[in-house]
């Protein structure tokens, strides 16, 4: 086993050979492959380390792992085998980031960083649905992330909104405290996988699916959540969801707006656009992940264009060198 | 100056982790209070943040003031510790 290299911090180079912005699954991929080659690695993470696979209540479909792997965990395991070759990771948000004399300036919350190459995998964050009541109770009502809040729904009412993997995963753990769910499902069939349809089968007895259902409002009564008003579209008739809270989960918009002016081009989406070799418009910028265009949103995948970034990487600071 | 720090989490909750490791990193003690273990605490949490999500941070100045964090928010975090 080769040897856990020195720590040491995030000012401790005066440019470093890349900096990664984000440490999700890709960033943390990317960065076990650079830091094992002596290539001087950073990452910024402002949120979860780990990103949405830390929060991810169980994951089942990815590889190694054949009775599936708590998200925390997996996210641990990455980060420790990361830093195990000597990457260091530093709490904090980049702000802005440019290229300037051959080299990527970060402006970020702690100082000013420069790199001779930069990674950007900064992952998703969850979409709202944008109906009254959503802004409003948010955090007290309405939520989007299960495995942090739904301790508070013990033997109480919820609304999960979405008809995806995310949107039937977390409705399935939120058993564990919910007295009953309600699923609604905008389109007249899920997009989740098949085996999670087959799951959510087994918890019929605490959530009611409603297919072809619209939210259109939360509503609250004396500062608390009350109901969810949805529209059968079927039918179009108003329909009334008692509950105490609802989670949110009806997909993901890319981390990128901090990319204005960088001159790093996105997508009608706000995806970061990449060649082949996962190289932006900028060059010396390059992206993976979650945050990237045509990326399939899974851990897996996240994972594989880590290490094809930091191999690409690699390949542009020997040239660099020349 | 800070005279202590207590922490409502749950088993699950990443940005829970992200806090603490983010506290130790800083030198900082602090008392957890896991609201899966002790769910009737969940109300101490929820008045003093006004919202039904952890992490809370409660941090306590030498002068008994209080300022309370919802979240892993270092921007807000950090000025409170400091």
């Amino acid at each position: 086993m080769t040897e856990a290299k020195k720590v040491v911090d995030a000012h401790s180079h005066r440019i470093w050979d890349v900096i990664m912005v984000g440490a999700g699954p890709a960033a943390l991929s990317a960065a076990l492959y650079t830091s094992r080659e002596d290539i001087t690695t950073l990452l910024f993470e402002k949120g979860a380390i780990g990103g949405y696979a830390a929060v991810t209540d169980w994951i089942d479909n990815y590889p190694g792992f054949p009775k599936g792997v708590a998200g925390l965990e997996l996210a641990d395991n990455l980060r420790l085998q990361a830093e195990r070759f000597g990457a260091i990771i530093e709490l904090g948000d980049v702000l802005s980031l440019k290229r300037s004399e051959g080299l990527i300036e970060l402006d970020t919350t702690s100082g000013l960083f420069k790199a001779r190459a930069v990674l950007l995998a900064t992952g998703s964050d969850w979409k709202k649905i944008g109906v009254p009541g959503e802004k409003e109770y948010f955090g007290r009502g309405v939520h989007y992330c299960a495995t942090c809040d739904g301790a508070f729904y013990r033997d109480k009412r919820l609304a999960v909104i979405g008809g995806g993997n995310s949107a039937v995963q977390e409705a399935i753990f939120l058993t564990r405290y919910a007295s009953h769910i309600d699923l609604l499902v905008r389109g007249d069939s899920f997009r989740a996988s098949e085996v999670l349809q087959h799951e959510l089968k087994k918890h019929r007895e605490k959530i009611t699916i409603h297919l072809n259902t619209t939210t259109d409002e939360i509503v609250a009564v004396d500062n608390k959540v009350h109901h969810v008003l949805g529209t059968r579209k079927t039918t179009g008739k108003k329909i009334e969801y008692p509950v105490d809270g609802v989670f949110v989960f009806v997909g993901l918009e890319p981390n990128t707006q901090f990319l204005k002016g960088s001159g790093v081009d996105l997508d009608e989406i706000r995806l970061i656009k990449t060649n082949d070799h996962l190289e932006t418009s900028v060059k010396g910028i390059f992206s993976a992940g979650d945050c990237r265009s045509g990326a399939t949103m899974q851990i897996a995948s996240a994972t594989g264009e880590g290490a094809k970034a930091a191999l690409e990487i690699r390949e542009y600071l020997n040239k660099m060198k020349g | 100056m800070v005279k202590d720090i207590t922490i409502y989490t749950t088993n699950t909750c990443a940005y829970c982790v992200m806090v603490k490791k983010w506290l130790g990193t800083k030198g900082h003690t602090y008392k957890e209070v896991n609201l899966d273990d002790h769910p009737e605490r969940q109300k101490e949490a929820f008045e003093a943040s006004g919202q039904l999500a952890v992490p809370v941070t409660i941090v306590t100045k030498k002068d008994d003031s209080k300022e309370v964090i919802v979240g892993y928010n270092l921007a807000k975090l950090a000025p409170a510790v400091a």
